[in-house]
């Protein structure tokens, strides 16, 4: 009985898959291995203990330092929360997706998979789905565990504001996914893969946001020239999408904040959203393309 | 007696009479009240009629569809449920002589007319008494006018639903000396504005989304004290005005265009001590002020936190003493507009320093006062004065990068914005009372329920095969 249900494990699932391998049912499967997979892994342990660990501490002490004045909740937890974020979310999104589909590869695994009655776009869809699900589970346990903080605290955080940000980050998880993926299609070596990733994960954090200042200041950038490049990179888009819906301003992130508010309005959800969303699919479908033409071996 | 309040009637009238004259730019719109008509028509109007200087007359419950105008000293008590209506048309209550007493009536539904500037309660002679009403839907609130030594206390007042622009003040003094602003709650107006008026004291009183909480404008000797304000364009803003006691205020989340806690413009002998200052676009805003810096503006015990920018200063401004505040986490502690200095203004005297939640130092010696030299500069906060426009990149990982570059690196940092000598290391404790706020614990536990059973649900769906298969198992046995 080689069919995919025995990979997966699932023998009730696999004896389906037999009878009539349906597309859901095969991605279904694939996500489920992949997910499992992933959560018994090493990174995924590393990632959700050090994001709720740093989440944790962040919410203690932005509750103790304003908590003694009575100032809870007008500090900046959520700010702190959205730089953590920022740091964490797109390196776990980046490394995972980097090493899935190259790792399978080099471990022989690939083959066997696709010698299963299983198309790759499935294989594809269903490694990115159940990656996507342990990224999901390891974010909102972290986030989860920081409300129950601030609850216990008295944090005067609005819980809108976390469960946007929670959503948000769980959009740029899966764009950064989205984009490793692609890394690991187009690599040779999971090794050379993981390594891009991480290089990817230092432009995105760091090497844009200084080229964009001292472009900025070198080139005497205006102000809407600096936003529509902001909105290029997509941990730039996060940061400003959960300011804009916790505070329905932007004007905190001075003369170009208030021109994307004064400008745009209600319209800059739309803007966010679009970019986001382009993150999430256009790598993804570069990566399926990529996958389906190459020798995947 | 009486002929002597009928001297001071009489005198009050003359000086409303001389404010319409056409040499007295001074009062605004003056002859508003005179335009009304149907004054004194009603029920309560022809019993002020025909009371005599003295009376108390109670109004019992009821909607009054009247226009008052009264012109003799009189006490007016509202019981329970007495409700002045003006619909919709001009002023309602017009106290026209001296020592009148308001007190405890719904005052509501003015007219709109901006022109004749409609109040619910236009007091135009010396002390007043106007006492926990609760004006709603008015035009301009409270709005006193050569009214000197009133009281106006207790009162909640509520402006119209209008654009801003369109609305009108929801207290306002006009030369009315010595008078006592106390416990009121102003929501939803212009501003509170306090014109030319000597020796005043604002006290317990709320505003909140409001333009202006409180204005002064070349009023001096002015206290203002314990106060609360919440989510204006400006908190408060003091101009042209001298011997001005700001203590125990809160100012809160003022976010307008210019977004000042508290904005000091051409303003002398003031003192500032104990006041909170959280979350507003600048917490204390300085142009031009001390306007002699012979007298130095003193900055004492305040708690400046979470603000945008701690303390803005213009950048002529000099004579400032800042001893004993804490700078919590804002996001620039203190800023000069433009290429300013901040030489002139003092962060330490003597002995006596500040808090600052940015200090890098230590206190080995535990005396409280940290072993090194608080010097503010950091790369980031330097480039955005500079360019304004970086701001869009704070919050960003590499708004850290930059300034731990600034640090590692003596090349790159900048000179120090000002130096504090004797940084404090634990904060001081500041009376100004706690912020009404309430942290809805149970929204954010619901959050917290969500997101950890939404994890919780996707580990259980993705359990090892040893599990299900064991749970199979079981499931056959029984």
């Amino acid at each position: 009985m080689t069919t995919l249900g025995t990979i997966a494990g699932v023998a009730g699932e696999g004896r389906r898959a037999h009878q009539t391998p349906g597309i859901p049912s095969n991605i279904a499967t694939v996500a489920r291995r992949e997910m499992r997979e992933a959560m018994r892994s090493r990174w995924f342990l590393l990632y959700s203990l050090a994001f709720a660990a740093l989440g944790l501490s962040l919410s203690f002490v932005s509750a103790a330092a304003a908590g003694g004045m009575g100032l809870a909740g007008f500090g900046r937890t959520t700010a702190g929360l959205v730089n953590l974020v920022l740091l964490v979310v797109p390196l776990m999104g980046l490394t995972a997706g980097a090493g899935s589909i190259a790792g399978d590869r080099e471990r022989g695994m690939l083959t066997y998979l696709l010698s299963q009655p299983v198309s790759r776009t499935e294989v594809l869809l269903g490694k990115y789905l159940g990656l996507a699900g342990a990224l999901v589970a390891c974010i909102t346990l972290g986030l989860g565990a920081c409300a129950a903080i601030m609850a216990w605290k008295g944090d005067a955080t609005r819980p809108g504001s976390l469960v946007w940000l929670g959503g948000l980050s769980l959009a740029l998880a899966m764009g950064m996914l989205s984009v490793g993926m692609l890394l690991s299609v187009l690599a040779r070596k999971a090794s050379v893969a993981v390594g891009t990733a991480v290089f990817l994960w230092l432009v995105l954090v760091f090497a844009t946001d200084l080229a964009l200042m001292a472009g900025a200041i070198a080139m005497k950038l205006r102000i809407e020239e600096l936003f529509s490049l902001a909105l290029l990179n997509p941990l730039q888009v996060f940061k400003m999408w959960s300011l804009h819906a916790a505070d329905a301003s932007l004007d905190v992130l001075g003369p170009a904040g208030l021109y994307a508010t004064e400008e745009y309005g209600r319209w800059l959800h739309a803007i966010f959203g679009g970019c986001l969303a382009a993150w999430i699919v256009l790598p993804l479908t570069a990566a399926a393309v990529v996958f389906a033409r190459r020798s995947p071996v | 007696m009486r002929g002597h309040l009928a001297i001071l009637a009489a005198l009050a009238w003359a000086r409303v009479g001389l404010g319409q004259g056409p040499n007295d730019m001074s009062a605004p719109a003056a002859r508003a009240s005179a335009a009304q008509t149907d004054v004194n028509t009603g029920v309560i109007g022809s019993r002020i009629r025909s009371a005599s200087a003295g009376d108390t007359i109670r109004v019992p419950a009821g909607v009054y569809r009247e226009h008052l105008r009264i012109d003799k000293p009189l006490t007016l008590i509202g019981e329970p449920g007495a409700v002045l209506d003006g619909g919709g048309r001009g002023d309602i209550v017009e106290v026209a002589a001296p020592d009148v007493t308001l007190s405890g009536f719904v005052i509501r539904n003015t007219g709109i007319d901006l022109d004749h500037e409609n109040a619910g309660v236009r007091v135009m002679a010396p002390r007043a008494r106007i006492e926990n009403n609760t004006l709603d839907d008015t035009l301009f609130g409270i709005d006193l006018r050569d009214a000197s030594d009133s009281v106006v206390r207790g009162n909640r007042v509520g402006g119209k639903d209008l654009d801003v622009a369109r609305r009108g003040d929801g207290i306002r003094l006009w030369r009315s000396d010595r008078t006592l602003v106390e416990g009121n709650t102003i929501h939803d107006g212009r501003d509170a504005v306090l014109w030319y008026s000597k020796g005043i004291t604002v006290r317990g009183n709320t505003a909140e989304r409001c333009r202006y909480g409180f204005h002064l404008m070349y009023s001096d000797e002015v206290t203002l004290e314990d106060n609360e304000v919440v989510e204006n364009s400006v908190g408060i803003y003091l101009m042209y005005s001298t011997g001005i006691e700001v203590r125990r205020n809160r100012m809160i989340r003022n976010r307008g265009p210019s977004g000042y806690g508290l904005g000091l413009k051409e303003t002398d002998r003031f003192v500032v001590e104990n006041n909170l200052f959280v979350g507003n676009r600048a917490g204390i805003y300085l142009d031009g002020s001390p306007f002699s810096p012979r007298i130095p503006g003193v900055f004492a015990r305040n708690t400046i936190a979470y603000n945008d920018v701690g303390a803005v200063f213009l950048p002529a401004v000099r004579g400032n003493r800042f001893t004993l505040n804490n700078f919590v986490d804002n996001i620039e502690q203190v800023a000069v507009l433009g290429r300013g200095s901040l030489a002139g203004n003092e962060f330490w005297v003597g002995e006596t320093g500040n808090f600052w939640t940015d200090y890098q130092g230590y206190d080995q010696n535990r005396d409280g006062v940290g072993d090194f030299v608080h010097e503010s500069f950091t790369l980031f906060e330097n480039l955005v004065d500079r360019h304004p426009k970086l701001r869009l990149l704070l919050f960003s990982p590499a708004q850290q990068a930059i300034e731990f570059v600034g640090r590692a690196i003596p090349a790159v940092r900048p000179e120090p914005k000002f130096i504090d000598e004797v940084p404090l290391v634990r904060p001081v404790p500041v009376d100004a009372g706690r912020p009404a706020q309430r942290p809805d614990r149970a929204g954010l536990s619901l959050v917290a329920l969500a997101m950890g059973g939404g994890g919780l649900a996707l580990v259980f769906v993705a359990r090892p095969r040893g599990m299900a298969r064991r749970r199979r198992n079981n499931g056959g046995a029984a």
